[in-house]
């Protein structure tokens, strides 16, 4: 934001706040996600329950945003790049609250699977946390230094995502059709593999938003073979 | 020189000098030309007398005559002011000349004069009248009147010469006028040029001005406020490098927030530490860089109250380091306040804390262990298990076998601390490895047998003697072959071989088919009662100092313990020893 140059630097602060807010956010939820897999993988429950108690943090900062928003909306009746960066910043905000949210799901759900033996080593998982949060970060980098490039680079690492996704998902198969036992166990784990999957979608609708904040094009549905899975 | 000042000087100068010329010219010219028509006047006035002196109508006849001998225009006007004769002209052209005034003052004084231009001629003409009187009463008016040719000519010449004394003077009194207003605006002129450079920045030089005035004075004064400027910038210069010096030579990292509480610089040490790690941090507020919730919690602390803030934080994505962290204000110019943060690296404090800390832990459990045993069977055998002979001498067995194990480990212990507090004595001398191992490998042969293991043993004919003190060496082999022979299963295999390394140290290797070491673990061995698999080797009798003790023995003989190995495969512990230096052996190589 170097090139602007508001006559009201209280505007200016007012603005940086709201940056500063979203990555704060981004950097809680990204602390959230490392936790609730941390949790799973090293079997500490305490920590999973730490994740989802947290979470009232990222709300209360969520709200607050959100309003800090509302409020400069109306108040400043910013144009051009500052409304589009103030549009932008709610969006980013509700996604970043949906991500909290899943971190939660995860947390949850390895409470839940830390009370049984371990199905499996789980290796695609902890790999397809590490890219999400690495989209979420990127996604935030983006944000900061208006990097498109950047921004396009976490749009496409979404397909890596989804790809992981689909082979948990065939492979806890295998476990269930061979032995009925696993399949609470699998299916826990399925929903742990896409609830990360939704959150690589929330991060790539950030980076969305962020090229939208810098070129004033709207590239939401405009991705090659983006795969729109809702719904468990 | 385009100088303004020097034009408004010389000008001023140049006006002064035409303005007194011309006045002088003027005053001369009015002067000369008062006395010469006085004197007309007077010739006037005498002629007049004498014509006056003849009767009216004498004076009718001989008018042409009286002209010429008067060399003037003589009327002859009645008393009424009808013109009764005239010299040049005919009477009855002319008006009624009463009116005229050196007809008025004549009839008022007796005498009037009066100097008129004349259209007819064409010059200034002099007019003198004389009342005729015949008694008191006037009768009539005698007029002279001359062209005052004579007068016009004396002030042409002397406005001739004006022009010619300001053609004479004033290419001299411009030279002059030049010359000083020059002189008066040099100094000034150095003076501007000057300070000129010194608003510029550069305050070298000295201020040279060749007069004795005021201006000498003024220049003397710049000199010193200069003098004084290059003391204060040469002392803040002084204070700007002392404090980059320390702030690129500081340990601890700095970053100085500016206003608007963005990063504006950061120290050496802070890149080092963390700041590499983050790409381009400045230009950015602290979140936006780090992304460090405790950092920003921190920073959102010293704003609010005000006060400094310190905090123990974790900052690094691909080498997390621990930092303490203290952020205070720097005091400036209202309203221009930044922020200094200071990290100070505790990382390897905060490890060598929880070495301390798992040291003491580890002391204590390992001494408790047999010691609990020993206590254990101690009070069975007092409750009355010493009557029976048979299970009393199993206890005593399993008393003295922990009592042996206390034993080993405090020596173990005493060894260690020896060393490292270099009380520790060494005999270094020239030893052949092969005649140390070859009293070696019988202690531990009965063992080797005992698991149907194969012993081997190759070491080249020409390896040079090392550096080394034969009792320590003794020790350093007998942990590793211990180690080696404890965790290889039986019927496997310890290999023993040497080489001369390029770097002049001697590696002795010794091989196991063992169960090895997870790749993550193996920089940890040597660490102090640091065991890969914690109960079993406890069970195979080894009190965790062994590897220990070779690490601490190794570094005190000038060489190094390095370990291979593979999980499963087995593991390859290489000694480097330094070659006994003789100098022939090295300048063979």
């Amino acid at each position: 934001m170097e090139e602007r140059r508001h006559t009201s630097t209280h505007y200016e602060r007012e603005l940086q706040e709201v940056k500063n807010g979203l990555i704060y956010v981004g950097a809680l939820t990204e602390k959230a996600i490392r936790s609730a897999m941390a949790s799973l993988l090293e079997r500490d429950s305490d920590l999973a329950r730490q994740v989802v108690a947290e979470d009232d943090q990222i709300d209360a900062i969520d709200m607050e945003l959100e309003e800090k928003c509302i409020r400069l909306l109306a108040l400043r009746q910013p144009a051009a790049r500052d409304l589009r960066f103030i549009t932008t910043a709610i969006k980013i905000n509700g996604h970043l609250e949906r991500i909290g949210d899943m971190a939660v799901n995860i947390a949850q759900k390895a409470i839940i699977l830390n009370e049984e033996p371990q199905l499996k080593p789980y290796i695609d998982l902890p790999r397809m946390a590490d890219i999400t949060r690495e989209m979420i970060k990127e996604s935030l980098d983006a944000l900061v230094n208006e990097d498109t490039d950047l921004a396009n680079r976490v749009r496409n690492a979404e397909n890596t995502v989804d790809c992981l996704n689909d082979q948990i998902f065939r492979e806890l198969l295998t476990f269930m059709m061979e032995d009925p036992r696993t399949i609470h166990r699998a299916i826990l784990i399925m929903q742990i593999s896409k609830n990360l999957e939704r959150i690589a979608d929330h991060a790539k609708g950030i980076a969305d938003m962020v090229i939208y904040m810098v070129t004033g094009e709207s590239v939401r549905h405009q991705f090659p073979a983006e795969t729109e899975t809702e719904s468990p | 020189m385009k100088s303004r000042l020097f034009l408004k000087v010389f000008g001023t100068y140049f006006i002064i000098v035409i303005l007194s010329l011309s006045v002088v010219t003027l005053l001369v010219s009015g002067e000369i030309r008062k006395s010469m028509i006085a004197k007309i006047e007077d010739e006037l006035t005498t002629d007049a007398r004498i014509i006056d002196l003849n009767s009216i109508k004498e004076i009718k006849t001989k008018i042409k005559q009286m002209a010429d001998i008067s060399n003037s225009r003589v009327t002859l006007i009645a008393e009424t002011g009808k013109v009764l004769a005239d010299s040049e002209r005919d009477v009855a052209m002319l008006e009624n000349h009463l009116n005229r005034p050196e007809i008025q003052e004549a009839r008022v004084k007796g005498k009037g004069r009066a100097t008129r231009f004349s259209k007819t001629v064409g010059v200034d003409m002099l007019y003198v009248a004389l009342s005729l009187k015949s008694g008191p009463d006037i009768i009539g008016y005698v007029r002279l009147a001359r062209p005052l040719y004579e007068v016009k000519h004396s002030v042409e010449k002397v406005y001739q010469s004006f022009f010619t004394a300001i053609l004479l003077i004033l290419p001299f009194s411009l030279i002059i006028a030049f010359i000083f207003s020059y002189r008066l605006i040099a100094p000034v002129k150095a003076m501007e040029q000057f300070t000129e450079k010194l608003r510029k920045g550069d305050v070298s030089g000295t201020l040279m001005v060749r007069t004795s005035d005021e201006m000498k004075q003024l220049a003397s004064n710049i000199n010193y406020l200069v003098t004084e400027l290059q003391d204060k910038i040469r002392l803040a210069n002084e204070e700007k490098g002392k404090l980059i010096a320390a702030f690129a030579s500081m340990t601890e990292g700095v970053l100085v927030l500016d206003n608007e509480d963005r990063i504006e610089i950061f120290n050496r040490a802070f890149r080092h530490m963390v700041a590499s790690q983050y790409g381009d941090v400045v230009g950015k507020t602290l979140i936006e860089a780090f992304r460090n919730i405790e950092l920003q919690k921190t920073f959102d602390r010293f704003k609010s109250s005000g006060k400094p803030a310190t905090q123990e934080l974790t900052l690094g994505e691909t080498m997390p380091i621990i930092l303490d962290v203290s952020i205070s204000a720097i005091k400036g110019v209202p309203g221009e306040e930044k922020t200094m943060i200071v990290f100070h690296d505790v990382t390897r404090l905060k490890k060598l804390e929880k070495m301390r800390v798992d040291f003491v832990a580890n002391v204590t459990h390992e001494i408790r262990t047999p010691l609990t045993a020993i206590l254990g069977f101690i009070e069975t055998l007092q409750e009355g298990a010493i009557e029976e002979k048979e299970t009393a001498q199993k206890f005593l067995e399993i008393i003295a076998r922990h009592a042996r194990r206390l034993n080993r480990l405090v020596e173990d212990l005493l060894t260690i601390s020896d060393i490292e507090l270099g009380e520790m004595q060494f005999f270094f001398e020239s030893v052949s490895l092969s005649g140390i191992l070859d009293n070696v490998l019988p202690v531990v042969e009965p063992r080797v047998g005992e698991k149907k293991m194969t012993l081997l043993k190759t070491l080249p004919e020409d390896l040079p003697p090392i550096r080394a003190d034969r009792d320590r060496l003794v020790q350093i082999f007998l942990n590793v072959l211990d180690n080696a022979i404890k965790f290889t299963p039986e019927s496997g295999k310890v290999s023993i071989s040497a080489s001369l390394e390029e770097d002049g140290h001697v590696a002795v290797r010794i091989a196991d088919t063992g169960v090895g070491i997870p790749r993550d673990e193996v920089s940890r061995l040597g660490e102090r009662f640091y065991r890969v698999d914690k109960t079993r080797s406890r069970e195979l009798g080894g009190t965790g100092l062994g590897l220990s003790i070779v690490k601490h023995l190794m570094t005190a003989h000038g060489g190094r313990m390095e370990i291979e190995s593979q999980l499963g495969q087995g593991t390859t512990v290489s000694l480097y020893f330094p070659v006994m230096d003789d100098g022939a052996r090295v300048s063979e190589i």
